[in-house]
């Protein structure tokens, strides 16, 4: 029952597992070696397959070079010449079945795509005493080896596939490259699910033998393998078989073969997962980019368009064009009496141009938002593998080739107008000719209050007497004094309110304009960054499922 | 030559006999492929058919010897030749060394040639089958080995062997023949050898022996051989035959001159030249197929090194046999049993001998010993374990015969890999080749990539199947003929050795007769040894025809890659600046803060300011100085926007690199991920900023220096060349183009420029102003482009000449040989 419970325990763990390499087959194309994710796939389906199939069968296969006896051990082992031995290299072009405990077992054969004609099943009637191997399917390979293999992959597809692989070696070939370089190191880490076999030890001496054990268990550990489980045998005189048969018998009694395979794939994938990209050292990206970072690529989209640029002319130029409107009437006229050099250059109409200036447009710099986009993912993604700095910065820059244009387009509509008049502009303008229009007429009360009153000029007309009137004169001359000042009182005024009010506009179109950068900014980077940044994290938590 | 040799004909008899033979032959069905079935069987003993009656008749030499009355009784002649074939073959593959010696030694005595049967080669051939023939007629029946007579009892095999099987039988018989006490294995093959140094029997020798040279001989062996030795057949009376041979012997070894002085210095020097050539290769990149590239340039420096030049030198030296194989094959038990010492330690650990082992006789041991081949390796006086392989260890020893030595090698196919790398370097040096496979091993296919090595180098090459179990020889061997028959590799020399326990790293000695007997035929016979150092050596050398240019090629997909790669960068970093320049004229560059600092300084009457009258008074120069925060500010914005542009170009230009890179197969790849080729380089930025701002303060220079102003305007106004150099750079941008509609479609900065300036001066300045930006970003690039041109050169940089000098070399050495 226990082992019943651990198996489905196993199970579902390696379930978990699964759905993680499920889960980074999909995220990874583009990102990860795509001959890593291509095994990747295979072992899904791999095992996805091998789940499906009979659980109660032990899929052994006896692997091997030509001529170390894997058919006479498949032989001496089922106890039946099923598999015919030979002299003659190679001797087993394909691969041979014998299975104990026939019933669920046809599915798996055929998906391990043994021909029928090399189907043999042991009744077990027969095997008395051997229900311990009830549920074995052994399969006697193709050897891997020799000339014939070069254009025959049966061996290899087997060797992936089986749930246990029982090397068998022989005292000449035990250390050949084709089997180590290939196979064992290759899968090393699969300890659980690999038996090594000497066999034909009946051409060497004890201590031969013993030096020999000796030595192969060093290679094995040499490559990695950490507990080689190493079985001697003669497969022709009938030594050690009996031991084989137990080891498979206890591999076969737990049924835990196929899961154990499936996690040593699994084990096997992540280190070549983890060399393609490795977890560790890999940051663990917030989900969503910082503050700081939005506020970084706010500002540096700013600059790209040039907000506070915009908002200072905007200031400076209203300040400059007020003075045409607010000043002071007499301060104009003066400065109009100097000569200007455009006239003296005749280019006198360059001047309307510049007062024509009319603002209103803002427009991105492309190269700097570039370099702005650039510069928050090579922050985002320090430390990050190469793959992912490429896909965060692809992110970032998918809309990049618009955005100057949209942020030009978003921002011209609040662009302010340099050539815009407010309304308590001409109130002003039309006060300070009154004052002037005043002061005018000021003065001619003054000169007629002279002419008559003081010189005595003539008679004062009957109509003016009033104006002529000496004793008013101080009053008046007090009255001419008091509108220029207050017309220079109001210019002053007005001019500070000019500035104020033109810089409490900077700041409100400053901060509008930073608004809809952001929104943008939003929209068009940070969005798909997160995005990819999400996929990463979802990767890399996958990648730790996997793991275990 | 193989069929004629297995047909049998007599030789006295030549083609007549050989006509008549074929239909009595057992064969006689397919008489025309009576080269493959011999191939397929191997008798590695060459049985003499104790064809009596032919015996007499013919050189009959081997026929007597064999005793063949047996034999004969079948054949009697002309069955002989039926089964002639097979014993061609055997004797090929047992007795080559026999038949070598005794064609020489017919050669020698010259009287073969003189037959009509010379002048073909193949009637030469039958010729040689003939001697053969008898024996193998015999061998029908009894297998013959002549000499031995003892060898009926084999007889029984060779009825077997009449057929094709029965000529594997007929090797199983070897071992036989070795039993007999009389001669060693000398089997009818043997005979050959041991008539050679022994009796006058030797003529016989020959006699069989030719039928083996025929049958097992290289085409290559000249024609004037093969016919020798068929004459030599022909010639066979046993005692003339030793007469002859004694005869022959000066001959030969004159005819075995050292090559002529200046063929042999051109030669030295066309390998010289060469090897030089070929020293001088970098494959930098790594493109796919450049490992291959390193490896075959490597070896082919070994070889020139460790073989060819210390062979063209001394075209006499012994003979360099080297022993390759399979681990656990045997071939240190092998060389062990033959030097009749252990000098080469065995063991049951795979893989076992990891420093070579040079076996030699004595008298060689001095031209072993300094230099020679291999000479760069360090000779050593025993294994020592634990140190590296790169040594040799030299022993010599009397039981090994004088003009050829035996090296033992590493194995060619266990998980050591360092030992591969050493086996085929000794390979590499060797003058004749012995493979060791064995019974469980003769399929793997490391073992058939070597022999397909072996053929392609040309070199002469014998098989020795070794640990053959005694109940399954026959048919393991003949399995392992047809493969090799299939390979094209039928006519090898062939050996077999039974499994047996080895004592003190020895087989028992009569398992190994008949290569000993082959061994001693080419240390006595001077002109077949000299033949098989030829062969191989020619063979090496014709193989450089195809290996060497095989570098050059590379060679030259390397330089045309690298162009290719450093034609990427320079595309990418053209396009960048293209774009650059595109940037600063179409007014792209005019946006955002440099626009609106421009409006800024127009807007607020600045622009204005910067011009006055040259007017005496108080407002000169007043007026002026006015604002120039904004003046720095617009300064400032056109430096920051004009670097962004740069920069941005930048990383464009090294992602391109980048991306270009990686799509080139190989190399461009593993170049390409050298760290920070992707984005541009860390001060960049800075670099740029300070560009740019030299390039503003050298503006402003200019202006100053040749913007003489219009005479007409220069009385009337004085401007600031600060705020006009500002000015110039906001025109030449491409201000007023349609892209920025600030002000209309003015011009204003040119029309203010064109008026104040000049059209000329403006002109003038203008394009200096630009050549002077793109100089300056130019050498910007150039730092950038530097990098790229550094990871390159990191890789090597190939000589562009080095192929034209490997193909000249290779002519060179051409019109030499």
């Amino acid at each position: 029952m226990t082992s019943t419970i651990g198996t489905a325990q196993t199970r579902q763990g390696l379930g978990g597992r699964l759905a993680a390499v499920a889960r980074i087959v999909e995220l990874g194309p583009g990102r990860v070696d795509s001959k890593v994710l291509t095994e990747a796939g295979q072992l899904l389906l791999r095992a996805g397959d091998r789940l499906k199939l009979s659980p109660d069968h032990t899929v052994v296969a006896l692997a091997g070079g030509t001529g170390s006896g894997k058919s006479s051990l498949f032989n001496a082992v089922s106890g039946l010449e099923l598999s015919p031995t030979g002299v003659r290299r190679p001797t087993t072009a394909r691969t041979h079945a014998c299975v104990w405990g026939l019933e669920g077992a046809g599915p798996l054969l055929d998906w391990l795509q043994i021909q029928w004609r090399h189907r043999f099943a042991r009744a077990s009637a027969l095997d008395k005493g051997e229900s311990g191997l009830h549920g074995l399917v052994l399969l006697d390979l193709p050897d891997h080896d020799s000339i014939r293999a070069l254009t025959d992959t049966e061996a290899d597809r087997l060797i992936q596939v089986a749930d246990l692989v029982v090397w068998v070696l022989d005292p000449q070939k035990y250390a050949d490259a084709s089997t180590h370089r290939r196979y064992v190191t290759e899968l090393a880490g699969h300890d659980a699910v690999t038996v090594f076999v000497l066999n034909q030890v009946d051409r060497l001496s004890p201590e031969d033998l013993a030096e020999c054990v000796a030595d192969l268990e060093g290679l094995l550990r040499r490559e990695g393998i950490e507990h080689p489980v190493i079985v001697t045998t003669s497969a022709t005189m009938g030594r050690g078989v009996g031991n084989l048969k137990a080891v498979l018998s206890d591999a076969v009694v737990r049924r835990r073969a196929a899961i154990q395979r499936l996690e040593a794939d699994l084990d096997r994938l992540v280190r070549r997962l983890s060399e393609a990209m490795p977890a560790e050292g890999a940051p663990s990206s917030p989900a969503a980019v910082d503050d700081a970072r939005r506020i970084g690529l706010t500002d540096a989209l700013c600059d790209a368009v040039g907000v506070p640029a915009v908002g200072e002319a905007m200031e400076n130029v209203y300040g400059v064009r007020s003075i045409e409107w607010v000043g002071w009437p007499y301060a104009r006229w003066i400065a109009k009496l100097r000569p200007d050099p455009l006239d003296s250059l005749r280019l006198g109409d360059l001047r309307d141009e510049i007062r024509g200036l009319s603002g209103g447009a803002v427009s991105a710099q492309p190269a700097e938002v570039d370099n702005a986009v650039q510069a928050l993912s090579d922050g985002l993604t320090t430390g990050m593998h190469e793959a992912w700095r490429n896909a965060v910065r692809d992110a970032a820059r998918s809309r990049s080739a618009q955005l100057p244009k949209v942020l030009s387009e978003e921002l011209t509509e609040i662009a302010p107008r340099l050539d815009r008049v407010p309304a308590w502009w001409r109130v002003l303008l039309a006060w300070q000719y009154t004052l002037v229009l005043l002061f005018v007429a000021g003065l001619a009360w003054a000169g007629t209050a002279l002419a008559y009153g003081v010189f005595e000029a003539g008679e004062i007309p009957e109509g003016l007497a009033f104006f002529g009137d000496a004793a008013a004169l101080p009053w008046v001359v007090l009255m001419l004094l008091s509108v220029l000042g207050l017309g220079l009182l109001t210019a002053v005024a007005s001019r500070n309110l000019v500035v104020l009010g033109a810089a409490g506009e900077r700041e409100r179109l400053e901060r509008e304009m930073r608004r809809r950068v952001a929104a943008l900014a939003e929209s068009m980077v940070i969005e798909p960054v997160e995005r990819e940044l999400a996929r990463y994290n979802e990767f890399y938590a996958a990648l730790r499922t996997v793991r275990g | 030559m193989k069929s004629a040799a297995d047909r049998p004909v007599h030789p006295a008899e030549g083609g007549r006999r050989f006509d008549a033979v074929r239909p009595e032959g057992p064969e006689g069905a397919f008489p025309d492929h009576a080269e493959t079935l011999g191939e397929q069987t191997l008798t590695f003993q060459a049985i003499r058919a104790g064809e009596d009656g032919e015996d007499d008749a013919s050189p009959g030499a081997a026929a007597t010897e064999t005793a063949g009355a047996p034999s004969a009784d079948p054949a009697a002649g002309d069955g002989e030749a039926a089964e002639a074939a097979p014993a061609g073959e055997r004797s090929a593959a047992t007795a080559p060394a026999d038949g070598h010696s005794g064609g020489e030694r017919s050669d020698g005595a010259g009287v073969p040639n003189g037959r009509p049967e010379d002048e073909d080669p193949g009637e030469a051939a039958s010729g040689h089958a003939d001697g053969s023939a008898d024996a193998n007629g015999p061998d029908i029946s009894n297998d013959s080995k002549g000499p031995d007579g003892p060898d009926f009892p084999d007889d029984p095999d060779d009825a077997d062997g009449s057929d094709v099987p029965g000529d594997a039988d007929g090797a199983d018989d070897d071992p036989d023949g070795g039993d007999d006490p009389d001669v060693p294995d000398g089997s009818a093959d043997t005979d050959g050898d041991p008539d050679g140094g022994d009796d006058p029997d030797v003529p016989d020798g020959s006699a069989d022996t030719d039928g083996d040279p025929d049958g097992g001989d290289d085409p290559d062996v000249p024609d004037g051989s093969a016919d020798t030795d068929g004459d030599a057949v022909v010639v066979v009376a046993d005692e003339d035959g030793s007469e002859e041979e004694s005869g022959a012997a000066p001959e030969k070894r004159v005819q075995e001159k050292p090559l002529p002085d200046e063929v042999s210095e051109a030669l030295t020097e066309a390998l010289a030249a060469l090897r030089g050539s070929v020293t001088d290769l970098v494959f930098g990149l790594d493109l796919p197929g450049v490992e291959e590239a390193r490896k075959a340039r490597a070896e082919i420096l070994a070889q020139l090194d460790d073989y060819v030049i210390p062979r063209i030198h001394m075209s006499t030296a012994p003979a360099l046999i080297v022993v390759a194989g399979s681990t656990g094959a045997g071939k240190s038990t092998l060389l062990n049993t033959l030097a009749n010492a252990n000098v080469s330690p065995t063991g049951v650990r795979r893989p076992t001998t990891g420093t070579p082992v040079l076996a030699c006789h004595p008298d060689d041991r001095e031209w072993f010993a300094e230099g020679g081949p291999l000479g760069s390796l360090e000779r050593r006086e025993a294994a020592e374990p634990g140190t590296a392989p790169d040594g040799l260890v030299l022993v010599s020893t009397e039981r090994l015969p004088p003009g050829v030595a035996l090296l033992d090698t590493p194995d060619i196919d266990s998980v050591v890999e360092a030992h591969h790398e050493i086996a085929h370097r000794m390979l590499d040096a060797a003058d004749l080749w012995i493979f060791v496979t064995t019974a469980a091993r003769y399929a793997d296919a490391p073992a058939w990539r070597l022999l397909r090595l072996a053929k392609e180098r040309g070199a002469r090459l014998a098989i020795v199947l070794s640990r053959v179990p005694a109940r399954s020889r026959e048919v393991v061997t003949k399995h392992f003929v047809r493969m090799l028959t299939e390979y094209g590799l039928g006519q090898v020399d062939r050996f077999v050795i039974n499994e047996s326990t080895a004592a003190d790293g020895m087989l028992p000695d009569h398992e190994v007769t008949e290569l000993r007997l082959w061994l001693t035929e080419l240390s006595v016979d001077d002109r077949r040894r000299a033949q098989a150092v030829q062969a191989t050596l020619a063979g090496v050398l014709d193989s450089f025809r195809a290996r060497v240019p095989a570098l050059a090629r590379q060679l030259e997909v390397q330089l045309a890659l690298r162009a290719d790669l450093r034609g990427d960068v320079d595309a990418a970093y053209g396009g960048a600046m293209a774009e650059i320049d595109e940037a600063t004229r179409n007014g792209s560059l005019l946006r955002g803060e440099v626009l609106a600092r421009w409006q800024d300084f127009i807007g607020s009457g600045d622009l204005m300011r910067t011009l006055h009258l040259r007017k005496p008074g108080r407002f000169a120069g007043k007026a002026s100085r006015q604002g120039p925060e904004r003046l720095s500010a617009l300064k400032t914005a056109l430096r920051a926007g004009l670097e962004a542009v740069v920069v941005s170009a930048a990383q464009r230009a090294a992602e391109e690199t980048v991306s270009r890179w990686l799509n080139r197969p190989g190399a461009g790849e593993a170049l390409a991920v050298a760290p920070g080729l992707g984005e541009p380089s860390d001060d960049l930025p800075r670099r740029a900023g300070r560009a740019v701002a030299a390039w503003q303060d050298h503006l402003v220079g200019l202006i100053r220096t040749e913007g003489v102003t219009k005479r007409s305007v220069a009385r009337v106004v004085s401007f600031d060349a600060e705020s006009l150099a500002l000015i110039l750079t906001i025109g030449m941008f491409g201000y007023g183009t349609a892209e920025i509609e600030v002000a209309g479609k003015s011009a204003l900065p040119q029309r203010l420029l064109h008026a104040l300036l000049g059209a000329e001066s403006l002109r003038s300045i203008s394009a200096k102003a630009r050549s002077d930006l793109r100089t300056r970003i130019g050498t910007l690039f150039d730092d950038e482009v530097w990098r790229y041109v550094q990871v390159l050169d990191g890789a090597g940089i190939p000589d562009e000449a080095a192929a034209t000098r490997l193909y000249q070399a290779m002519y060179n050495l051409e019109v030499a040989r």
